[in-house]
């Protein structure tokens, strides 16, 4: 049987085994077409080019099926010097007993499918309605097969005093598993959410997808980390709609993967809103670490900056895309794209594409991609002060990692990542 | 504590150093003078370690030891320190950090532990004083956006930090306006030791009134041609290096 003849099958067995959700069924249904029409993409597939994918999910996969595994409380990192709700996830469900939550007056936690299961008008409205406004292979799949992830909603009006963390843990060696978030910031509400992805078995396949809806007004800023995700082939997916004098925030951190693909696909569609997109991406090893990234301005007035660093080292590949489209009616548009990359051995490799469309007239657009090594410059003046070549090295590569780390607002999770970084480069000041 | 014997040193296949050779005795204060082009920093940063420098011949002995066997940082943790003409800007990186790997890159070289975070920021304290360096300058990032003149006190600090046994100063008074220079002077001559010895390389002759040499040299075409006392700077300041070009070509 063929993978997708095999997919198939699947889909139907859960089609029947479903009973009762006749909104999420329709929408899964529809999902599950488009996803047939489009298929696992090969490298023939532009979007997917450098990043094999095809090739790296095993055909012995099991799309459906679900890996259960105990987890103690000390089993995983569980962030304790970063004071937030935590929602703990096992393989894309909720596990409670793990789980802490911080009450919080008009903030809205738990899981997706419980959320979902209880509210057809809320499913109508939000579940699904970000995935499909590109042509998005693994969103489709997740969308027919989901069963649950992190449902997080903040009312209008409130600014949420503690983030909201999301600890995904996968063991799933034999599924592709599929985990999901849906985050609503209504009107002039501001929160903060980070998601942490980690990776508990000797290895781990899944398709995560974050649909994000920020009201206007309103400021979401999502942390997405994947620091212990060695033994990961993933893809994820995030997609954002941003509403009047809105703003939403994504910093992607990537510190380890086998293979991580990162979609982060932002439509501006009320004016005056804005969208930062910052990404720092570390591979060593064999890794391959995909960043792929859209701001699409359809309305005028709005602004948009993506800052994006890469370091490759040993056999480590990274691949960084970076669209911004301004649509014909986005007048005034301001929009500005920088990625970076510096490549530490000789076979490290990168492939960097900027990719601006732009049919609007008076516009503000620029980009800059810059790939390179370590200044030999700045290697002597700290070798002069008799730091050793290789700490010359690793000092510098902190310095230019830092520049993303430090546009993290929670203080804590600052300090984890800068001491997590400084671990891995053996710097010890 | 340095003895250099006939030194020919190129860059880019081009000999900037001809049969280049000089003695510094401990705790001695030793300037080298000379136009533009002669190969004065060229002499610097050879004896840095810098790798576009390539050495044809000669021989360099610091304390002993054959300095050019040596890679960069093991000459610095042997005690040479060379104030860069033009530092580098190092964003990320903060002076504390920097200087806290450098201490214990020293220390480790000679079997201490790290110093002590305690200690460590006593002991900046104490040398940010000696070329009146506010504290706010160490979480910034090195060299990045300084002036001209936070950027040699910068150096001058750094020089204090390590306490080197040689201390190469490359142009240090470039840039300056005269307040900086007085600083960085100051800072320089309480630095001044017995035991350490000092290579100043310049082009004018004001930053010798500050730092008093016990010897001058003045180098043209890649040697020394003459040196003398304190007396020669002022003589050159005087008569400019053209009769020196005549000396020699005469000689020649």
């Amino acid at each position: 049987m063929s993978f997708a003849d095999k997919i198939n099958s699947e889909f139907e067995l859960a089609e029947k085994n479903a009973s009762g959700e006749h909104v999420l069924a329709h929408i899964r249904k529809d999902a599950f077409t488009s996803f047939q029409k489009l298929g696992i993409p090969g490298n023939r597939h532009e979007e997917w080019r450098y990043t094999n994918i095809k090739t790296q999910l095993p055909e012995t996969l099991s799309i459906a099926g679900h890996t259960t595994w105990n987890v103690s409380k000390d089993g995983f990192n569980g962030f304790a010097d970063i004071k937030a709700t935590k929602l703990v996830f096992l393989n894309g469900v909720l596990n409670t007993g793990l789980s802490t939550i911080i009450e919080e007056t008009g903030v809205t936690v738990g899981s997706l499918k419980e959320h979902l299961g209880h509210n057809t008008a809320l499913t109508e409205k939000y579940f699904g309605k970000l995935v499909n406004k590109y042509e998005d292979h693994f969103s489709m799949l997740n969308t027919a097969f989901v069963n649950d992830g992190a449902f997080v909603h903040v009312k209008k009006g409130i600014t949420a005093t503690h983030p909201i963390f999301i600890i995904n843990l996968y063991n799933s060696p034999e599924n592709f598993t599929q985990s999901r978030n849906l985050i609503i910031v209504e009107e002039s509400s501001k929160l903060d959410v980070i998601v942490d992805f980690q990776n508990q078995g000797s290895s781990s396949y899944y398709n995560h997808v974050s649909e994000c809806f920020v009201g206007n007004n309103a400021d979401l800023n999502v942390t997405k980390l994947q620091t212990s995700t060695q033994h990961t082939t993933a893809v994820h997916t995030l997609e954002a709609e941003v509403g009047r004098y809105a703003k939403f925030t994504c910093t992607t951190i990537s510190l380890e993967a086998k293979l991580i693909r990162n979609t982060t696909n932002v439509r501006l569609c009320g004016e005056n809103s804005e969208a930062h997109l910052n990404g720092l991406y570390y591979g060593t090893g064999t890794s391959l670490i995909d960043n792929h990234i859209l701001v699409d301005h359809l309305v005028p007035n709005c602004q948009s900056n993506q800052l994006y660093k890469g370091i490759l080292d040993e056999e480590a590949t990274g691949v960084f895309n970076g669209k911004i489209f301004v649509k014909q009616d986005a007048q005034k548009t301001n929009a500005f794209q920088s990625s970076k990359a510096i490549l530490l051995s000789d076979e490290a490799s990168i492939n960097s594409k900027p990719q601006l469309e732009i049919f609007a007239d008076d516009v503000k657009c620029s980009h800059g991609a810059a790939i390179g090594q370590l200044s030999q410059d700045e290697v002597f003046y700290l070798r002069a002060r008799g730091i050793h070549e290789s700490d010359a090295k690793s000092i510098l590569t902190y310095a230019f990692a830092s520049q993303i780390i430090n546009t993290i607002t929670t203080d804590a999770l600052k300090v984890y990542l800068d001491n997590n970084l400084k671990e891995r480069l053996h710097l010890n000041f | 504590m340095l003895s250099i014997k006939n030194l020919n040193v190129a860059i880019n296949g081009q000999q900037i150093l001809k049969d280049f050779n000089l003695e510094i005795k401990t705790g001695e204060v030793h300037a080298i003078m000379g136009p533009n082009g002669t190969g004065k920093s060229t002499l610097a940063s050879t004896l840095a370690g810098k790798e576009a420098y390539e050495v044809l011949s000669g021989e360099v002995i610091f304390k002993g030891k054959d300095l050019l066997e040596m890679s960069p940082d093991e000459r610095a943790r042997e005690g040479v320190f060379l104030a860069f003409q033009y530092p580098v800007e190092i964003p990320g990186v903060t002076v504390t950090n920097f200087m806290k790997a450098a201490i214990n890159a020293k220390r480790r070289h000679f079997g201490l532990d790290p110093m002590d975070a305690k200690d460590f920021l006593k002991l900046m304290r104490q040398k940010m004083e000696l070329v009146e360096i506010k504290k706010e300058m160490m979480s910034r990032s090195l060299n990045e956006g300084f002036s001209g003149g936070e950027k040699k006190r910068n150096e001058i600090f750094q020089m204090a930090m390590l306490e080197p046994s040689l201390c190469i100063l490359d142009e240090t008074d470039s840039g300056l306006d005269i307040d900086a220079l007085r600083i960085v002077a100051n800072g320089i001559n309480k630095l001044r030791s017995p035991e350490r010895s000092f290579l100043v390389i310049t082009h004018y002759q004001r930053l010798l009134n500050y730092i008093v040499p016990d010897v001058v040299h003045v180098m043209f075409g890649g040697k020394i041609v003459k040196s003398g006392g304190k007396e020669l700077a002022l003589e050159l300041e005087e008569k400019g290096y053209d009769w020196i070009k005549d000396e020699v070509a005469a000689e020649a």
